[in-house]
């Protein structure tokens, strides 16, 4: 690993002084559990390390019925996966975390970190899309929120300027009869998803008409990707079986993944089928109860 | 890695080949291109720099015209490294110019690459993804550029 200069500061400001100093020659770490892995690869060779996974006052979890969920940047994916009102109030953000990666990894990496790295096969971000959250961005000139689904630009980018942190998740309360659910194929339980789906469907009142409905699709871009196709076959309807297989199939014909050691081509779009079938009908059953 | 498509487009054929085979028009069209020279009759040098989110690498390589039958037929080999040292590259194109009876020209290609080293051990899948998008970027510069050529 190429040597590099360490800076560790101890609040938000010094950390964008820091930053629009050396703007792109420096990058941030804020638990480095993907950055360290790219970096000891030899694919990443940044200047200047700025740590700021010690920062006080980015580390929280708050709820309101107004304000909707805030998630701080640092907060690690263990403490969201065990937070109170993640399982009470949104449960599949806690499922998320549990099959994300290894507990070291979910002890010590951040949510922000992970959004920030914008890899396509992520969890996270999938279904912050469906939850339809939005990202608070700050830099030495003023914050900005930008939508997590406008986040991601390209394979590794995202919408974050040289001088900025992304500081806070907020996620807005869903509306009643919403059910949302995250399912990934993975070999190993906190492995990496092969393809991923989040499905996010809100039902009419008595009638159980699908009146909205999200869908994010993992690593089978070169970002998360919106199935608004798929999307489209179930707003309106009254959703069955026959429904789900039919937005699967728009999905998979939409995506265009690429083949690895992993999964082929062909094999992913057929596991796009699969995945959006099993996240939207646990997604529906969800929205039923409320 | 294989990458194949055709392109269709609106000029005279040996405009077409005369294009493709001019080392100005590929460092304007190839993505990330920053010296491509000609060295002689058939080879040429060149550098072309990518990036991927914060990761950026640099190949330096020579490409060789292996069989030239203009204005139809076209095949390349290049080799190289990245001068990092993250991978090392081999590369055969085959290019297929056909005059279609509209009067435009198909173009078809045929790439197949191989990368070894770091690049291809740990950055298979965003070097995929990134392959498609520079192909993508390339043949529609292409057909600009042959679109203001005429």
């Amino acid at each position: 690993m190429k040597d590099f200069e360490y800076f560790a500061p101890k609040t938000v400001e010094e950390s964008l002084s820091l930053l629009s100093q050396y703007k792109g020659d420096a990058k941030i770490i804020a638990g480095g559990q993907s950055m360290l892995v790219v970096m000891r690869q030899g694919l990443l060779a940044p200047e200047y390390v700025i740590d700021i996974k010690n920062l006080p006052g980015l580390d929280y979890i708050t709820y309101d019925e107004k304000e909707g969920l805030k998630i701080g940047a640092l907060t690690t994916h263990r403490a969201i996966e065990k937070s109170p009102i993640i399982q009470k109030h949104f449960k599949v953000l806690g499922e998320m975390e549990t099959a994300l990666a290894t507990i070291q990894t979910r002890n010590w990496g951040t949510i922000g970190g992970n959004l920030c790295h914008g890899d396509p096969a992520g969890d996270p971000a999938l279904v912050l899309i469906v939850l339809n959250a939005n990202l608070k961005v700050k830099s030495l000139s003023g914050e900005r929120i930008v939508a997590m689904e406008k986040f991601s630009k390209d394979m590794l980018e995202v919408d974050l300027g040289p001088d900025e942190i992304l500081v806070e998740v907020q996620v807005p309360v869903p509306r009643p009869r919403t059910g949302t659910a995250h399912e990934k194929l993975m070999m190993m339980h906190g492995d990496s998803g092969i393809v991923g789906a989040a499905v996010s469907v809100t039902l009419g009142p008595g009638d159980g008409v699908c009146e909205d409905a999200r869908i994010a699709i993992s690593n089978v871009a070169t970002i998360p990707w919106r199935a608004r196709e798929a999307e489209k076959v179930l707003i309106g309807k009254t959703i069955n079986d026959a429904l789900w297989i039919e937005a699967g199939q728009a999905a998979s014909e939409g995506v265009e993944p690429t083949e690895d050691v992993h999964a082929s081509v062909e094999y992913r779009k057929e596991m796009v089928k699969v995945f959006v079938k099993r996240a939207g009908r646990k997604a529906l059953e969800r929205a039923k109860q409320g | 890695m294989l990458m194949e498509g055709k392109i269709t487009l609106k000029a005279p054929i040996q405009k077409v080949w005369d294009t493709l085979l001019d080392p100005k028009t590929l460092l304007s069209c190839i993505p990330g291109a920053e010296k491509i020279e000609r060295i002689d009759e058939r080879t040429y040098d060149c550098v072309v720099k990518q990036k991927v989110g914060p990761i950026s690498v640099k190949f330096k390589f020579k490409s060789t015209l292996t069989k030239v039958e203009p204005p139809t037929h076209l095949e390349v080999e290049g080799e190289g490294e990245d001068i990092a040292k993250a991978g090392h590259f081999v590369q055969k194109s085959v290019v297929d110019l056909r005059e279609t009876s509209s009067g435009e020209v198909e173009v078809h290609y045929k790439t197949d690459a191989t990368v070894v080293g770091k690049l291809a051990m740990f950055g298979d899948r965003i070097m995929k993804a990134k392959a498609k998008k520079v192909e993508e970027e390339f043949t529609g510069a292409l057909q600009e550029k042959l679109k203001s050529a005429i």
